[in-house]
């Protein structure tokens, strides 16, 4: 039965001042995971618009209790002037020791413009190591997100919807036109076999699974895309093996 | 992949993983044909959209026509467009209140369209229409005499179609079917006691739940599984998407069963 090797783009866990997640520790995350038969994540902490440090040290914290290397986390960085994380250089050597293999950023929780005066630095050492950067905070903001692009076109980045449903298609097929290093998790992006479309269009390689745990379960965006139509090598990429590649390609 | 909800030997879970279709038909009952202007859709035709459907083991789709709802599309017309899939679709005729004409010749149209006519459609957010108003009482009669369903669009919030104003309508229409699109989505209480306080003439579609974390638990759970309905907003949202977040919610598979076909064969019998 084991026929797919998935890997999550999209998962959250942990707790915030709003209360427990439904997904608030490992246990309870192996425990989704197995039983819809996800076999890695890539997991960033659910409290990460109310604090960067705090989460990226839990997130340090969730991956010592996964011996199996089930999980791979990602960081929330932060502008350099203000001296809150250290030098790119020594910040990568970090994540790399903690298993983390992935950045993320708050820009409108914390209050700053994600910009190059603000995160050129450590953005630009992003793209030359070919980090991946997750765009979760630009869900919904195609506007900021655009001029985002604009400063960052290299950046190997992955936008991933938020409470997604409506169609973007709009929205992203410009920015996978136009941005090489541009991906795309599937987690919200309900569109009538529309993954196919887009692998077809733009390249399956482009295209990452992703659930939205815990807000969405895995099993619908997993069913979605067993029966998307997909071929059997571009199913199995998306699925799993376009995250795996993009995280053993970062020069950590 | 063994040990998860797809690798349980004869389960409904298992047969859509390795076929895409399981032993029942199902029946969507809330989609929509035709181009939207808010988003882009490749397969918003019948001819496309019955493709994905028949992948996915659909045996009817009732639908309201984006441009009856958005534009100036009668539902002559959308009847015409029935006969292109006789087999798959049948038609919620859509009612725009703010076209008192037109919603007396279609009343009077009614009959002529069966097949493929099952019910009615409201729109009242988008229309800014409250459902107790004045404009939707001649369907809300017409249906209420013939037993015939309407799906309205229902939000928490809401400022046209709240449960508080469902609830009051479907109380004073009690021979009428009130489908509640989403639910009333986000007002899951209020969903409850809509069905609650009626005399079994409501059902909750599930359009736009699927997949959201402990909802459909919560639903069955306040209301039981016979009281709803399986709907997707095709060609807004993904037959799979919706079916694989019906089979991931812990509920045992006769309520999916419910869920997927014996509600709908309920209301509306095995052939229609």
């Amino acid at each position: 039965m084991k026929d797919l090797f998935f890997f999550d783009s999209h998962c959250r866990i942990g707790s915030n001042c709003m209360g427990h997640s439904p997904v608030p520790d490992i246990p309870t995350l192996f425990e989704e995971m197995d039983r819809f038969g996800v076999d890695r994540a890539l997991i960033r902490h659910i409290g990460i618009d109310k604090g960067a440090l705090w989460t990226n040290r839990e997130v340090s914290a969730f991956l010592r209790e996964d011996p199996a290397h089930r999980l791979t986390g990602v960081w929330c960085i932060l502008p350099s002037q203000c001296d809150e994380l250290p030098e790119p250089d020594v910040f990568f050597a970090l994540m790399k020791e903690a298993r983390v293999g992935a950045i993320t950023l708050s820009p409108f929780g914390h209050n700053y413009i994600p910009c190059r005066l603000t995160l050129g630095r450590i953005l630009d050492a992003a793209t030359e190591r070919k980090i991946p950067v997750l765009l979760d905070a630009f869900a919904g903001k195609w506007q900021e997100l655009y001029h985002f692009l604009e400063e960052f076109p290299r950046l190997r980045c992955i936008y991933l919807e938020g409470s997604g449903r409506w169609g973007t298609d709009r929205y992203l097929r410009p920015l996978l036109e136009n941005y090489p290093e541009f991906h795309f998790s599937t987690g919200g992006y309900w569109v009538p076999e529309g993954i196919c479309d887009l692998a077809e269009r733009y390249g399956a390689n482009r295209i990452l699974f992703g659930s939205g745990l815990p807000r969405f379960l895995p099993g619908s965006g997993m069913l979605q895309l067993k029966q998307s139509g997909l071929d059997p090598q571009s199913l199995a990429m998306i699925a799993g093996k376009n995250l795996s590649r993009l995280l053993e390609e970062a020069q950590l | 992949m063994t040990n998860s909800i797809w690798g349980k030997d004869h389960s409904i879970a298992q047969a859509y993983w390795r076929t895409g279709y399981a032993d029942f038909p199902i029946y969507d009952l809330h989609g929509h044909v035709g181009a939207h202007y808010a988003i882009y859709m490749k397969r918003c035709e019948p001819d496309t959209m019955a493709c994905h459907l028949r992948r996915a083991g659909v045996k009817h789709l009732v639908f309201s026509h984006h441009e009856a709802l958005f534009g100036n599309m009668r539902n002559e017309q959308v009847y015409q467009l029935c006969r292109s899939q006789p087999d798959l679709l049948r038609m919620y005729v859509a009612i725009n209140p703010h076209y008192p004409e037109r919603i007396r010749e279609d009343l009077a149209k009614f009959d002529a369209w069966a097949p493929f006519a099952v019910g009615f459609k409201f729109l009242a957010d988008y229309h800014n229409e409250r459902v107790d108003s004045k404009a939707y009482e001649p369907v809300l009669k017409f249906a209420n005499e013939r037993k015939l369903p309407i799906l309205n669009h229902t939000w928490g919030g809401s400022c046209c179609s709240n449960s508080t104003i469902l609830l009051a309508v479907a109380q004073k229409y009690p021979g009428a079917k009130f489908f509640m699109g989403h639910s009333f989505f986000g007002d899951w209480d209020g969903a409850v006691k809509v069905v609650r306080e009626t005399p079994g003439n409501v059902w909750l579609e599930l359009t736009a739940i699927p997949g959201e974390s402990g909802i459909i638990e919560r639903l069955v759970q306040g209301v039981g599984s016979t009281r709803l309905l399986f709907g997707t907003d095709l060609p807004w949202f993904d037959e799979f998407q919706a079916i694989g977040g019906v089979l991931s919610a812990k509920i045992d598979e006769e309520d999916m069963r419910n869920i997927f076909y014996r509600n709908a064969e309920q209301i509306f019998g095995e052939n229609w």
